[in-house]
């Protein structure tokens, strides 16, 4: 059976390297065989944001790279609709169309993979 | 996975106590893969004055059969050139990532 793996985006963009270490590790393992699973939660939502414009930081927008992630073969995003609402935010607002989920189906989305990878 | 360095954050040292515990216990630890700050511990010339010495514990890991890997890239980040690192560990892409998640049955992230 080959992995079945979450990435668990839990932190906005810019302020810690865990986002783009979570985005770099997907881009690195998803050409191997393995299904990556990509989860927006809590300030995780801010990585898939549109619009980001980091240039003064003298960073790459992070949100543009997630629909790259389709040329590696990953392509199942979901998105916490509470952290969204939270954040005055909808779906519409991020780089790639991820799938609403409230807190019991992402609950049944993570038991469903292998193994979890909070970034 | 380490995701943090050492002596900053706990997460470290948890991964070697875990490794430990885990290999007392009879499991078999198909890898450690040390990312992002991680990789600090790869260092060898870690030399902490009268404190615990987390950089060799991974390496006495490494040498007791544990595969012990440091990502190529993050260590280029850090400027952990290859002679700096320790015999131990070797250094590696997220290939040894994606071949520990194939082949682990539990997948267990230290981070701070």
């Amino acid at each position: 059976m080959s992995a079945r793996v979450a990435f668990l985006m839990r932190h906005s963009p810019y302020g810690t390297v865990y986002p783009a270490e979570g985005f770099r590790a997907m881009m690195g393992t998803g050409v191997f065989e393995m299904d990556i699973v990509v989860v927006f939660v809590d300030d995780g939502v801010y990585a898939a944001l549109k619009s980001q414009k980091p240039e003064e930081l003298d960073m790459k927008p992070l949100g543009d790279g997630f629909p790259a992630l389709a040329e590696v073969g990953v392509k199942e995003f979901y998105v916490h609709g509470e952290s969204l609402a939270e954040r005055g935010l909808s779906a519409g607002d991020l780089t790639v169309d991820a799938a609403v989920v409230d807190s019991a189906r992402l609950a049944e989305v993570l038991a469903g993979c292998s193994a979890v990878l909070p970034f | 996975m380490v995701l943090d360095g050492p002596y900053q954050h706990q997460a470290a040292d948890s991964a070697v106590q875990f490794v430990k515990a885990a290999r007392a216990k009879g499991h078999e630890i198909v890898g450690i893969f040390l990312f992002a700050d991680g990789v600090n511990a790869a260092n060898r010339f870690i030399n902490p004055p009268g404190e615990r010495n987390v950089g060799r514990q991974f390496d006495e890991l490494g040498a007791a059969g544990i595969e012990v890997v440091a990502c190529t890239a993050c260590a280029k980040f850090r400027g952990l050139k290859p002679d700096l690192k320790s015999d131990h560990v070797k250094l590696s892409g997220l290939g040894s990532l994606a071949e520990f998640l194939g082949k682990a049955e539990r997948f267990v992230t230290f981070a701070a």
